[in-house]
């Protein structure tokens, strides 16, 4: 396609410095009018950053702003929607007890005689869902939409703004397989319209398939940019990383042993008589990994809970021939379980405690960690060392503390802790959300390497990709329910997505 | 921001904003904060501030205990006030020699003390009262039965005020400063050494530092209330005991609330984010500043509660530069 001049956005030399850290170091962006760009870059790259600047959230310290043709400075985020730039965040700011034309008209409602006009909000909203194609109802409250439909909302409110540039932060990360093509349908649709959409993305099979260029950021400077017909996965990866990735590698299946774990009928109660965790049976064994796909809030929380005894339930588990039923959450890692959580900062960590801490805890009362009753600080320290060094985990040391860590960093060092363990059973949770490429990979090695030492691994993520590149028996949960079971050759993006859908079969 | 600066500035803050109260009021500042600290430190002040830090050092400890696993015991009150009146009891009642009877009564403070926390934590973890309300209820019924053993069963019948007689099984005082001195700081000792060194420290810690963590890593928080409630419980019906073990040698109804040593001891717990050193640190500061404000006012006619503001100031720059009161506000 033809670049229509002048271009809608273009950021020339753009610097922006933090204490300590060049962001954003010239960089030049340029996207033409009824374009969908895609940004790509690592965390800590300035895709963020840059944002933040053509956002009026940040004021860059060099470089200039142009909106077709003419020079802007926005000094605030609402000054650059007057300008038509708006953004989708990744958390959604939406009031959950207000209606879809309450939250999309707030902050800029219609008004007669000083009174809010609904009739005019809603007959303005009604317009624009029916225009753009939207599927909303302008009467729904917010808070019992799913989160496909809230993110439309959120898009709703731009065009009510008359947004003509939108910029959109990982906007698939919540989302189903079939939701997210939903939504590049919409932005396909709002591009041809000649709106300009900025898509800030690290999923490189998304940004190939909807973008009509890229521009990549790396350490704070474009590192790759042009034409997303000319682009190619790998070399996305490289721009991203500096290196050569192996990108979605499917790591050959394992050869399973004996049943190491297994779950009968597992449930959990839920509020209005509708279990959240229904009847939910399954087994893994040694030298097996076993994916459990399927869109958060689906019941992964609670399997969760019901295996590591964080939650009371229905049901039994036996580990390793030992019942876990009744048992406490310690007792039962004694029994052989370990376990990385979905939630790094609050669940599996203490942000504020330092490295040699959280990596001691589970330790600290075994020998060597212990000896008469006493911690050695020596062994802690050794302890530490040995796990940060063999998890290639970059910090400034062991006293570093776990939150100032990037989120790589601190999923290996959680990865560490818990694969130190040598536990026969691993509960993985999300292993890899808000990391890097290059520490996906060091993650998905880790994990296949600890299968193929004879170790049974319950991988639960929300992320398909990873549960086909690792898994070799895929189970779909999708509201409490197991509804599908995949072996590895029958599970593929389409079967599974399907069925995380719920369109089992 | 260097340790050293987090505190030097604050009190440098806070002696300032002290200082300009009192040139408003027409005194000289600096003999005013001489007197303080003459009377605090100096030949003739030093025996009350020490006496004066022995009940609060201890009550800071009591409390230090649970706060280090973010959890607050208001009720050090109530377990002061039954750890004295039980300790009486064994000194006026049980028989033997003296020093037995010291150590009964030492022993029944602890015991009571720490069974009338642990209550408040059974409270919690059986019936989900948070422990911040068990603790503080617990305590006025604990006041007011000590005050009424106080008024019938155990009065001294020679007196009108609302006292027991004297007991004659005591600890002995160097100099007008107890020997229960020596158990204050040998709990405080104890604590630290669990503290730094112990695998159930470590989990107190990891409590206090992150409660869901705590909980993933499988350590069993109601458990581990019971226990520190029991320890915190158990100290303060320690200083309750050593305090009627001390002069004057009596329960006196209200002699252990009036002087806020609980209260004083919490701000001190809160302030060193209950690490033992600094809890102990704390508490000495806040005794020096109380007994030297008491010399204050005898040597400059300015009343001794100006030490309560600059106490108050204090406090309130240490906080706002150390954060310690923040790390919760942050995270939400």
């Amino acid at each position: 396609m033809t670049r229509p001049n002048p271009d809608a956005v273009s950021l020339r030399g753009i610097v922006k410095r933090f204490p300590g850290v060049l962001a954003n170091d010239h960089v030049d962006l340029d996207v033409g009018r009824g374009e969908i760009h895609a940004l790509m870059g690592e965390n800590g790259a300035g895709k963020s950053t840059l944002m933040s600047v053509l956002y009026g959230l940040h004021r860059p310290d060099e470089g200039t702003i142009s909106l077709h043709g003419k020079e802007v400075s926005f000094g605030s985020p609402a000054q650059a929607i007057d300008a038509g730039v708006g953004m989708v965040q990744q958390g959604f700011a939406l009031f959950g007890e207000l209606t879809v034309t309450e939250n999309v008209v707030f902050g800029s409602e219609p008004t007669r005689r000083g009174l809010l006009d609904r009739k005019a909000a809603t007959a303005r909203v009604t317009e624009l869902i029916e225009r753009h194609e939207l599927r909303l109802r302008p009467g729904d409250r917010v808070r019992d939409l799913p989160v496909g439909l809230r993110q439309r909302v959120e898009i709703l409110k731009l065009l009510y703004r008359d947004a003509g540039v939108l910029i959109l932060d990982e906007p698939t990360a919540v989302l189903t397989p079939p939701e997210t093509e939903r939504l590049f349908g919409v932005l396909r649709a709002l591009a041809a319209e000649d709106r300009t959409i900025l898509l800030v993305s690290h999923k490189l099979q998304e940004v190939l398939a909807v973008s009509d260029h890229v521009t990549v950021l790396r350490d704070g400077r474009v590192s790759a940019r042009g034409r997303t017909a000319d682009q190619t996965a790998a070399g996305l990866a490289a721009a991203m990383t500096g290196r050569e990735v192996d990108l979605d590698r499917v790591h050959p299946a394992g050869t399973p042993g004996e049943t190491v774990f297994e779950a009968r009928s597992l449930t959990v109660p839920g509020v209005e008589g509708k279990p959240l965790l229904d009847d939910v049976s399954l087994t893994v064994c040694a030298g097996e990994i076993v994916g459990v796909a399927g869109v958060a809030g689906n019941g992964q929380a609670e399997l969760s809970g019901a295996i590591t005894g964080l939650l009371k339930t229905g049901g039994t588990i036996v580990l390793n021939g030992q019942s876990l039923d009744g048992l406490s959450v310690r007792a039962r890692r004694d029994a052989g379980l370990a376990h990385v959580p979905e939630d790094r900062a609050e669940v599996g960590s203490a942000p504020t405690a330092g490295l040699r801490e959280n990596l001691a805890v589970g330790f600290h009362r075994k020998r060597p960690l212990v000896r008469k009753g006493f911690l050695r600080r020596k062994a802690i320290d050794d302890h530490a060392s040995a796990i940060i060094e063999d998890y290639d985990v970059r910090a400034s040391g062991p006293a570093a503390a776990m939150g100032t860590l990037s989120g790589g960093n601190q999923q290996k060092a959680i990865f560490g802790r818990e694969l130190t363990h040598d536990a026969p059973f691993l509960l993985v949770e999300q292993p890899t959300r808000g990391v890097d490429v290059g520490a996906i990979e060091n993650i998905h090695a880790r994990l296949v390497a600890h299968r193929d030492a004879g170790h049974a691994v319950l991988l639960i993520s929300a992320e398909l990709s990873e549960i086909l590149a690792l898994s070799d028996r895929v189970l779909v949960l999708f509201e409490g329910r197991i509804v599908a079971e995949f072996t590895k050759d029958e599970a593929d993006q389409h079967t599974v997505g399907l069925a995380m859908a719920g369109g089992a079969g | 921001m260097s340790r050293v600066r987090l505190i030097a500035v604050p009190v440098a803050a806070a002696l300032v904003l002290g200082a300009i109260l009192l040139l408003a009021t027409g005194t000289d500042p600096l003999a005013a904060y001489g007197a303080i600290v003459s009377g605090a430190f100096g030949p003739d002040g030093i025996g009350d501030t020490l006496a004066y830090a022995v009940p609060v050092a201890g009550m800071a400890t009591a409390l230090a205990i649970p706060l280090r696993a973010g959890m607050v015991n208001l009720g050090g009150e109530g377990q002061l006030v039954l750890g004295a009146i039980s300790a009486l009891a064994v000194g006026l009642y049980v028989p033997g020699p003296g020093p037995v009877k010291v150590i009964l009564a030492l022993l029944a403070g602890v015991v009571a003390g720490a069974a009338y926390a642990a209550l408040a934590a059974v409270c919690e973890n059986r019936l989900g009262v948070p422990l911040l309300i068990s603790t503080l209820l617990l305590s006025y019924p604990a006041m007011s039965l000590a005050g009424y053993l106080v008024r019938f069963p155990l009065k001294d019948a020679g007196s009108s005020l609302p006292q027991s007689p004297q007991l004659s099984a005591r600890l002995p005082e160097i100099d007008g400063v107890t020997t229960g001195i020596f158990l204050v700081v040998a709990v405080i000792a104890v604590y630290a050494v669990i503290d730094a060194r112990t695998p159930a420290g470590f989990e107190t810690k990891v409590t206090g530092w992150a409660p869901r963590f705590a909980a993933y890593a499988g350590i069993d928080r109601p458990k581990l209330t019971l226990r520190l409630l029991a320890a915190s419980g158990g100290t303060a019906g320690l200083v309750g005991a050593i305090a009627v073990l001390g002069f004057p040698y009596r329960f006196i109804d209200g002699a252990l609330i009036t002087p806020q040593y609980t209260w004083i001891g919490l701000l001190a717990a809160l302030l060193a984010g209950a690490s033992p050193l600094g809890t102990l640190l704390a508490a000495v500061f806040f005794a020096a500043l109380t007994s030297g404000g008491f010399a204050m006012e005898r040597a400059t006619q300015v009343p001794r509660e100006l030490t309560a503001v600059l106490q108050a100031v204090l406090i309130i720059f240490l906080a706002a530069t150390s954060g310690v009161f923040k790390r919760k506000a942050k995270r939400a």
